[in-house]
């Protein structure tokens, strides 16, 4: 006898009872579940079940063949009707014989209960009004019910040994793959997959948190986790894998406990620092694919020229208030990396506005889950999306649009040097404590707000030109290269991004002012 | 005159106070157009910094616009 199978005959009890008898076993319990006239209040006139068999099949096997490891019973067997069934008539039957009856009758109930709320069959019901409606059969089952049967199996009490006399097994606590197991892209091998497989996650932020949490939950076999930061009270709103007692602490040490408890069989590599261009290489080379969660251009960049170099691929993500990007670079001759978009890698602080950018938490949470899709599709060996896309979420509005994007001919997606910053940022700061000693010392002092900052706020007297980013960025205006200036903004963000690229374009003496005019009390 | 669709993301965004807007324009290529637009909008962003997609696939700044064209700058985003 088949340990689960579909019937669309009326059940045979005897031969299932036949069956399962055993010399050694001193019990049978079985379960009938029966069509009964009425359901939430409504007549039922008969029913009708379908099934997806394959799918449905392989999955009561597995729970005929988990109860019988949980609460070791000799025999068990499952069968349900499918098509059309009249009042009265038996839908399922579930069999078990063991030694004594205590496990008989806990087996049964699990396996009557799990097969209701994971095999996939539909429940028509017919009712005496004449309508009709399909009920998934997951719904029919008492929630909580068989949980705590697979709990109390799971997790014997401290202190106590295994339970032999009553025949129990057991069964240290660990995930349970099987809601996505059943999914017929997963499946079994796929689950093997996931297991062989890896991931690296740069930054375990917003982004990272989900990412994290749910590539760990899937059952993705390693890990690497990178973030030089500590646990902030701020991050907290958008990245509740964190708690206030882990202020203060490193992210990926704390990330890593937590996914640990999540599934105690994966590996967590913890990289307590910032990526750059050169750890990228060697950390990557270890892994299947690299998930960017990181919250600068110079990561970014790196974390794509790293990929593009070692042929893996490459999930991006990044936010900006209540919108978020999504791209995914793959090693093929026809994908874009991010360079083939963006061809020249944006300054950090030039882009966006200096004032503190805020966002809420299901923003980055959205994007991180869909990054978290991308990879678990990339290790499952599925088609990751028809076309290389950028695809713009805008969870304001509720609108996604899909941009297709092609390879850049002017990108050669050549193993390139890696950038690295050239100039220490310390290097570009200087403090002052207020407008005049900054003057005194001899520097021009150049304010780069754009002109309707100004109007708000004007130190007068000490400012001796007004260059407004924007007009510097697209070449309406210029410094003369000899000058020696001190570059100042409302908080020092964009003045240091532009003094940075003025230096590398060649300007030997530009400085910014540190925490700009906010600092020095205008 | 031309009358195309325009969508604006991020800082784009803020600027411009409106996140679609619908208008007549002389501007044949997206270069004229985000020239005109970030005259009357104020957009600190050069175009350079940019990228620009029209009818949902990326296109250069100098490919021709049609009449009724869905048009979308899109500034880099580094947020995580």
């Amino acid at each position: 006898m088949q340990p689960f199978a579909f019937s669309t005959l009326p059940i045979d009890t005897a031969r299932g009872r036949e069956a399962l008898a055993d010399p050694a076993c001193g019990g049978y319990a079985t379960f009938e579940g029966w069509v009964r006239d009425h359901n939430e209040g409504r007549a039922v006139r008969r029913l009708e079940y379908e099934a997806y068999a394959a799918l449905a099949e392989r999955e009561g096997e597995r729970i005929v063949a988990e109860a019988i490891a949980r609460y070791g019973v000799q025999h068990a067997a499952c069968v349900h009707r499918i098509g059309d069934l009249d009042l009265g008539e038996m839908a399922v039957w579930v069999g078990v014989s063991s030694r004594h009856r205590a496990e008989a009758f806990a087996a049964c109930r699990y396996i009557i209960d799990e097969v209701k709320h994971r095999v996939p069959i539909w429940k028509k019901e017919h009712y005496v009004d004449g309508d009709s409606g399909w009920v998934n059969c997951e719904r029919c089952a008492q929630p909580g019910d068989h949980e705590s049967h697979a709990g109390h199996a799971a997790t014997p009490a401290a202190g106590q040994p295994h339970d032999h006399e009553h025949g129990r097994a057991h069964v240290h606590p660990a995930p349970d793959f099987a809601r996505q197991v059943a999914l017929p892209e997963v499946g079994d091998a796929g689950q093997q997959r996931l297991r062989a497989g890896s991931a690296l996650v740069i930054g375990a932020g917003g982004l990272g948190v989900p990412v994290l949490q749910y590539l760990a939950a899937a059952g993705v076999g390693r890990i690497g986790i990178v973030d030089g930061d500590l646990v902030e009270a701020s991050n907290l709103h958008r990245q509740p894998l964190y708690g206030v007692a882990d202020i203060g602490k490193s992210k990926a040490t704390v990330a890593a406990a937590r996914l640990r408890q999540l599934n105690p069989e994966a590996t967590f590599a913890v990289h307590a620092e910032r990526a750059d261009a050169r750890n990228l290489i060697d950390w990557l080379a270890r892994y299947d694919l690299v998930v960017d969660c990181s919250d600068n251009f110079s990561t970014k960049f790196s974390v794509n020229d790293a990929a593009v170099i070692l042929g893996k691929p490459a999930v991006f993500a990044s936010v900006y208030q209540y919108e978020g990007q999504l791209q995914v670079y793959l090693p093929r001759a026809d994908w874009p990396c991010l360079r083939c978009l963006w061809p020249e890698a944006p300054r950090d602080g030039l882009v966006g506005n200096c004032a503190q950018a805020g966002v809420l938490g299901p923003v980055p949470a959205a994007l991180g889950a869909m990054q978290a899709m991308q990879a678990l599709k990339i290790l499952l060996g599925l088609p990751v999306e028809s076309a290389p896309a950028l695809h713009v979420f805008d969870l304001l509005g509720m609108h996604w649009r899909t941009l297709r994007a092609a390879r850049n001919p002017a990108c050669d997606h050549s193993p390139r040097e890696l950038q690295t910053d050239a100039i220490d940022p310390a290097a570009l700061e200087i403090a002052y404590p207020d407008l005049a000693a900054a003057r005194a010392s001899g520097l021009t002092l150049v304010d780069i707000r754009e002109p309707w900052e100004r109007a708000t706020d004007n130190p007068a007297g000490q400012i001796e030109w007004h260059l407004p980013l924007s007009a510097l960025l697209r070449g309406a205006a210029a410094l003369p290269p000899e000058g020696r200036y001190l570059l100042v903004c409302a908080h020092g963000v964009r003045s240091l991004a532009l003094a940075g690229q003025l230096r590398s374009q060649g300007y030997p003496a530009v400085y910014s002012l540190v925490g700009g005019l906010a600092a020095v009390g205008s | 005159m031309k009358k195309i669709t325009l969508q604006y993301f991020a800082v784009l965004r803020e600027q411009a106070g409106c996140s679609e807007e619908h208008l007549a324009t002389a501007a044949t290529t997206p270069a004229e157009l985000y020239e005109e637009v970030r005259v009357r909008h104020g957009f600190t962003l050069p175009l350079s910094m940019l990228r620009v997609a029209v009818n949902e696939e990326f296109r250069d700044w100098s490919s021709p616009l049609e009449a009724n064209d869905r048009v979308v700058f899109i500034p880099p985003v580094a947020g995580g």
